[in-house]
């Protein structure tokens, strides 16, 4: 079969490839297919709970015994060698290390969270933690890879890409996934948003919200050379000439859509500056979310995620802010500050905008952290914890999400997954299954092997479903 | 800022730990998998007889008739002789025709058409622009890249070689080297041609791919990949972790290709000879220290024998490459951990003089071992010539599997500890023997790193990076080659792809599905000669096969077999399949000359039909029959390229170091741009650029806004338009109308055409803005250079090519291109890794005056030695200098006079090392009227696009439009 090329081949052919029959495709998804752009909005395999996602990437490796994994047992233990096996990571690790931070039952769920997130833990009754998670090794870049693209090597698509992929963007205006992170890029920079083997289209588009100006957000939004007016002009000349080319060229769909990309690119201009400018949000808005880059870049997320954009994901900086080896207790406690508050207020914000049902929200890093201590030089303590692959936390929140649920747990000391085990994968089928999509369909061929994102296995988690 | 900071940790993929493996059901292929056609030798087919032999030009064309009649379809008339000679030229050279060369081909096919066209297409072959196009389409086929990917900090993340590979396929092409030869030079060049040969270059087919952080099964993987799926169009990565689910590919035979990659080690080697002090110094420094270190990490294992054995009961506690953990000198090193056990695995003979004791009590049940132990240890004793240590170390049976180690350990440290002693001197060597584990291999850190601690493997990388960054700055063309190990152990099978669950021993041998049954293991070395030579064999059914498919697809859009890269079970059959395989034993016959096959494709009828057919059946909506010439649009290399062209800026400068794609100087041909595969520049992403991670076969082809965006608002549309319109001789309105059509389109103006814009113009005329006053550009510039204390003068100065909107540096990533961690911020800023690169702001006065200049330079950070700051005029020499560290000094300076056009250069180099060296230093000039703040002036490259003339406007509609950029 040829490869995916939306433009030049026909509908059927696509959705072949796509995994989805033409009876998957529901009446006002085809009059959208007319359209030939690659990211045309399409139906999922059944009715989603979830129409889009924000992913909220807490880059480093958070914690989960100091924020939604309680582990009182620590306390018990501090200052000694944790019985059982020793699990190696990537540095040596020591004694039992507690968390200093008090955790609290909130709403009626009961939901246990810590101090760090008690802004966020004001809705707890929406939250479905996952506290049973595993990576593979506890190394940052195959873990970013695999919690991103489902794979730890191969250049794969990411979540974000297969999701676009998968379901078009609801607006032809903007980028149908952004990937935000103030001051640069995280650790594996843009594989992690990748497109992979599938077209560049659906690649995460990078913006860094420390930039305050539209054309240092997304490239050539705007025009150095010309005027609006000018545009306009030029593009009306440019139908013209086209359309002198087109009748002598038959039907070839390649034409049209060609012409019809600079009429997108036209408009994209206005709206992608509109969707970018929280001035225009009113100052209630805007405190709320607190007038900082993790408050804006929020802020900046929900608009865009009102405007039909599809996939989100919020990196809290450049590099690994979260990788608490050293001193945790003030690291850790000013990167939840950073973020706490806008997820607040992202959750607050998007329920009383009746977004907040059919978005799906996710909160985690790459992998968790030990329960021990990291030791340094001479097996000094560093008050920190080392990266730890066998036990995290990560949870998800809104559309079709069951609030005030907890899924699995760590053993009694949080360093590995001991109840209901979930991979990377089954928490990527979960998401997949809440967007509407059997994960094991949703599929791409490519080098001879039909791909999917969760490769050959994933369960979906059905007790954090609603 | 932190030098080197904590940008590293460890990587990749570990299997056995938490990962829930793939498990697939093994589907067996098939059972007539063997009948696919793929796997059969093309058959000898005798162009089939057709009704409209008057339409017939070539034998190509007798298969495609043959079809349309047989369905009833008539072919296209033929293009117009505009239509062909801009078809063939965009084809073979990636460039458009010039109108002149449109003109001379119209009037030669009036005389004599096919005669023109086959001069043509033998102009066009010989044009070095052919290489570019070409060599081009075969970098798709390599996932080619100038970087490496993902590295740690400590890692250069370019490639030196990858130029010279580049280079090399666009030569090969232009110098149409055989076919087979093209591939046996990229797949074992090290094996056929001299140690100097330029043809070494080839090897970076195998070569550039990605790095994966080092870790060798994915970089192996990769390998198998670009070969079998590059040359053969088999999926054999497929069966990494379990045989084939449609193809007759065992996981045995991914295994054993992946023992001949295994079996080679990469190596670096200069294609020139390069006489540099400063790089020879940085070798040598590097050598030095990989000795040092790989003797005391040597010494270490020779120490710890017994450890390294007993270890191999709890293999689970060291993980595979790919878990990795920040090891001391102290901790076992896994990957030695590793290496013992294949060194016992293949050395295990019950009759071995040192191990035989070992080989009879390893394999004991820990229950039975008190047991068992003294009777198997008796026959060991009775049987086996031992080692006179060996044998007395067990002369009484040990307690278990611990002591039997801990014996080892302590036998062989006897055995250094008195050297004299009978059995000492055998054991001596054998610690010292290259293959055995207690040596870490001499392979390089490439190769090699894995085998020492953290800070060793940090040190060796550093030292390594500046060995490749001076290469890069030296330009000296180099290639990665691969070298065979002296000999390397049969691989195993990796059980569900796992390393670390070892299967069967496979020997080194060819695919079964092409071989057969009765295949012989390859018998040199790595077998990675004998690979290539079964790949080139005329009988292996496939590769010829698949480059003509590739010659195909390139010159009619899609190709024969419309997965060029998969001719397995589940690809399409060919739509004509006999055509392809008469193609396949034509290029065989011609001697595997890809120039020949063009030819013959270009002088067929078929080709050279018209772009749209009356006749186009309904039944064939895709155009697999080619009724008519499918119409094409340009991919991102032929759209950038053509637009310089016609504006005549197009730089024909051939080979060499790669340039940045978005650069206002950038006017090379796009093949020439740096391919930075984790960093790939928008454009590449946006205009379906080959994903140079990944083989790519076929590119995809998306139309989206951003595309738009590119070619609307981005500079380098506009600046093509304000280029074109500046070519244009002077005339009127209506004359500069045909002349644009002429030059972009190689063709006149239609009547509408010419009134449209003449509308447009005189529309856009009458909106247009009052003139803008002039932007004001600022007197500073940032770059970079070497500072000649002894002339007290800068020899040179290199502008800093990026600004990231807050800094000037080497490269979009930071540190990153020729000058590392070069930086200049508004603050301050850091200078480059070497005293060659110091950064350099520069004051260039605009009028003749006396200034006073006033600043501090500020050092903070405790670590490191600090930097050195110098003020140097250009008229006067140096002005002031000082070093600091953890400290400041005034840099002031009065009563300077200048001229206009005289430079004052703000330098800072490094103090001794490259460690820690961010400094602050904002000076301000001040003159009696104006002062001039570097700080508040600083900004990024000035606004070199002013607003757009109509007529420049105008232009750029025309580079736009549809026709520009599809080809029929």
């Amino acid at each position: 079969m040829n490869p995916f090329n939306p433009a030049s081949i026909n509908r059927r052919e696509f959705l072949s490839r796509a995994g989805m029959g033409m009876g998957a495709l529901s009446l006002g998804a085809l009059a959208q297919a007319q359209s030939d752009s690659p990211l045309a909005a399409h139906a999922p395999h059944f009715a989603p709970k979830a129409k889009r996602v924000i992913h909220f990437f807490l880059n480093g490796g958070p914690s989960h015994v100091d924020t939604f994994d309680p582990k009182p047992m620590l306390a018990k233990y501090a200052g000694q060698s944790l019985p059982g096996e020793y699990l190696r990571t990537e540095r040596k690790t020591g004694a039992a290390f507690p968390s200093p931070f008090k955790f609290s039952k909130y709403g009626q769920s009961g939901l246990e969270i810590s101090e760090l997130f008690s802004k966020t833990a004001a809705h707890a009754d929406s939250i479905a933690v996952v506290r049973s998670m595993v990576a593979q090794v506890p190394n940052h870049e195959p873990s970013l890879m695999l919690m991103n693209c489902g794979d730890s090597v191969q250049a794969r698509p990411s979540v974000g890409a297969w999701v676009l992929y998968g379901l078009g963007a609801e607006n032809q205006n903007l980028p149908g996934f952004v990937a935000m992170c103030p001051g640069g890029m995280p650790i594996k920079d843009s594989e992690n948003w990748q497109a992979g083997f599938l077209p560049g289209a659906f690649q995460g588009t990078f913006v860094d919200p420390q930039n305050r100006e539209l054309e240092k957000l997304i490239e050539n939004i705007r025009s150095p050379h010309a005027s609006s007016a000018t545009q306009r002009r030029q593009l009306d000349l440019l139908r013209e000439i086209n359309a002198t080319h087109q009748r002598a060229h038959g039907g070839d769909p390649r034409l049209e859509s060609r012409l019809q990309s600079f009429e997108l690119a036209f408009r994209m201009q206005v709206e992608a500056t509109d969707a970018f400018d929280i001035s225009r949000e009113p100052e209630s808005i805007r405190s709320m979310y607190g007038d900082h880059v993790h408050g804006r870049q929020t802020l900046i997320a929900r608009r865009l995620l009102e405007r039909g954009v599809r996939f989100v994901q919020l990196w809290h900086g450049a590099g690994q802010p979260w990788d608490h080896h050293d001193n945790i207790e003030g690291n850790i406690r000013k990167h939840s500050g950073d973020i706490d508050g806008p997820i607040a207020a992202l959750m607050t914000d998007l329920k009383q905008r009746g977004m907040f049902e059919d978005t799906l929200i996710l909160w985690g890093g790459e992998f968790g952290r030990t329960p021990t201590v990291e030791l340094g030089d001479a097996g000094k303590s560093k008050l920190g914890r080392d990266h730890n692959p066998y036990g995290f936390s990560v949870w998800l929140a809104g559309g079709g999400v069951k609030g005030g649920s907890v899924h699995g747990a760590t053993d009694e000391f949080g360093f590995k997954a001991v109840e209901n085990r979930a991979t990377v994968h089954d928490l990527h089928a979960t998401m997949l299954h809440l967007l509407g999509f059997d994960h094991e369909r949703l599929t791409y061929r490519h080098a001879g092997r039909d791909f999917r994102l969760t490769d050959v296995s994933g369960d979906v988690m059905k007790k954090i479903i609603s | 800022m932190t030098v080197y900071s904590a940008r590293f940790s460890v990587c990749a993929f570990i299997v056995s730990l938490t990962a829930s493996l793939p498990v697939i059901a093994d589907t067996t292929p098939p059972a007539n998998a063997g009948a696919h056609w793929a796997f059969h030798s093309p058959k000898e087919i005798a162009p089939p007889a057709v009704k409209r032999t008057d339409w017939v030009k070539t034998d190509i064309d007798r298969f495609i008739l043959s079809k349309l009649e047989s369905t009833g379809t008539a072919p296209a008339h033929f293009a117009d002789p505009r239509t062909l000679i801009r078809r063939m030229t965009f084809d073979l050279t990636g460039l458009p025709p010039t109108i002149d060369e449109v003109d001379a081909f119209a009037k030669a096919a009036e005389t004599n058409h096919d005669t023109a066209v086959s001069q043509t297409i033998d102009r066009l072959l010989a044009s070095p622009r052919y290489g570019e196009r070409w060599g081009r389409h075969w970098m798709d086929v390599a996932r080619y890249s100038d970087t490496k990917g993902y590295v740690y900090s400590r890692e250069e993340r370019r490639f030196v070689h990858a130029p010279a590979y580049r280079d090399w396929v666009i030569r090969a092409f232009n110098d149409n080297v055989p076919y087979d030869r093209f591939l046996l030079l990229q797949i074992a060049a090290d094996q056929i041609v001299p140690r100097d040969s330029p043809d070494l270059a080839a090897m970076g087919f195998i070569t550039g791919g990605r790095r994966f952080i080092g870790v060798t099964h994915d970089i192996i993987d990769d390998r198998i990949d670009v070969v079998t799926r590059g040359t053969m169009a088999l999926t054999v990565q497929c069966a990494r972790c379990h045989d084939h689910k449609y193809d007759p590919i065992p996981t045995e035979d991914y295994y054993s290709l992946y023992g001949v990659f295994h079996g080679s080690h990469d190596r670096l080697v200069p294609l020139a000879k390069i006489n540099d002090a400063e790089l020879a110094k940085r070798q040598k420094k590097l050598a030095d220290t990989m000795k040092k270190r790989r003797e005391e990490a040597s010494a270490q294992l020779r120490g710890r024998v017994g450890d390294y054995l007993a270890a191999q009961f709890e293999l689970k506690k060291y993980p595979e490459e790919g878990f990795d953990q920040i090891l001391a000198a102290d901790d076992l090193i896994p990957a030695s951990v590793r290496r013992w056990r294949d060194y016992l695995h293949t050395a295990n003979q019950p009759a071995h003089p040192i191990f035989a004791p070992w080989f009879a009590l390893a394999p004991i049940e820990p229950g039975d071992f008190v047991k068992s132990a003294p009777t198997l240890l008796a026959s060991v004793l009775r049987d086996v010539k031992l080692n006179p240590l060996v044998a007395a170390a067990f002369a009484t049976p040990p307690a278990s599997i611990a002591e039997t180690a801990a014996r080892y350990g302590k036998l062989f440290a006897d055995a250094e500890r008195q050297p004299d002693a009978p059995g000492a001197k055998e054991l001596s060597e054998l610690l010292r023997d290259p293959d055995f584990p207690t040596t870490v291999p001499d392979t390089g850190i490439t190769n090699n790193d894995q085998f020492f601690p953290f800070t060793a493997i940090e040190e060796l990388w550093k030292m390594q990076g500046d060995v490749e960054r001076r290469m890069i700055e030296l330009g000296t063309p180099a290639a990665l080659i691969l070298t065979d190990a002296p000999q390397e152990p049969n691989p195993r099978v990796f059980k569900r792809g796992s390393a670390s669950r070892l299967g069967d021993e496979v020997p080194r041998q060819f695919l079964e599905a092409i071989s057969g049954p009765k295949r012989e293991p390859f018998q040199n070395g790595s077998g990675r000669l004998e690979l290539a030579r079964a790949i080139t064999s005329p009988d292996n059914p496939l590769t010829a096969r698949v480059m003509v498919n590739r010659i195909w697809q390139h010159h009619f859009g899609t190709g024969l077999v419309k997965t060029p890269s998969d001719f397995g079970l589940r690809a399409e059959s060919p739509s004509h399949p006999e055509l392809l395989d008469w193609l396949a034993r034509r290029f065989i016959a011609d001697g595997w000359s890809v120039k020949s096959m063009h030819r013959l494709i270009l002088s067929s009828a078929v080709y050279q039909q018209a772009g749209t057919s009356e006749a186009a059946s309904e039944h064939d909506s895709e155009n697999r029959l080619l009724a008519h010439f499918p119409i094409r649009r340009m991919d991102f290399e032929q759209i950038r390229d053509a637009m310089l062209a016609i504006t005549r800026e197009l730089d024909l400068t051939t080979g060499g170091k790669p340039v940045p794609l978005i650069d206002a100087g950038n006017k090379r041909r796009t093949v020439y741009a740096f391919v930075d595969r984790q960093f790939l520049p928008g454009a590449f992403r946006t205009f379906d650029f080959a994903n140079p991670d990944i083989h790519v076969a076929v590119r995809h082809e998306t139309t989206v806004p951003q595309q738009a965006l590119f070619f609307l608002n981005g500079t380098f549309a506009a600046a093509r338009a304000t280029a074109l319109i500046a070519r244009l001789s002077t005339g009127s309105s209506e004359e500069k109308v045909h002349q644009l059509h002429r030059i972009v389109y190689q063709r006149a103006a239609s009547g509408s055409e010419v009134s449209a814009g003449l509308r447009f113009i005189a529309s856009a005329e009458a909106d247009a803005p009052p003139p803008q006053p002039p932007v004001r550009e600022t007197q500073w510039r940032y770059g970079s250079g070497e500072y000649d204390e002894s002339a007290r003068r800068l020899k040179s100065f290199v502008p800093l090519p990026y600004f990231s909107g807050t800094s000037w540096q080497g490269a979009t990533s930071f540190p990153g291109g020729d000058t590392g961690w070069a930086q200049l911020t508004a603050e301050g800023g850091h200078p480059g890794n070497t005293r060659v690169q110091a950064c350099v702001r520069r004051w260039t006065a605009t009028a003749d005056a006396i200034v006073d200049i006033v600043g501090t330079l500020k050092h903070e950070p405790e670590q490191g030695d600090g930097v050195r700051g110098f003020i140097v005029s250009s008229r006067h020499g140096e002005l002031k200098t000082a070093n600091v560290h953890k400290s400041e000094a005034p840099m002031n300076a009065s009563g300077i006079m200048v001229k206009a056009g005289d430079t004052i250069d703000f330098i800072v180099d490094i103090g001794g090392t490259l460690s820690y060296d961010q400094f602050l230093w904002a000076p301000t000039i001040k003159a009696s009227a104006t002062t001039w703040d570097a700080r508040a002036e600083f900004s990024g490259p000035a606004p070199t696009q002013h607003l757009l003339t109509p007529w420049q406007q105008y232009a750029q509609v025309l580079l736009l439009a549809n026709e520009f950029a599809f080809v029929d």
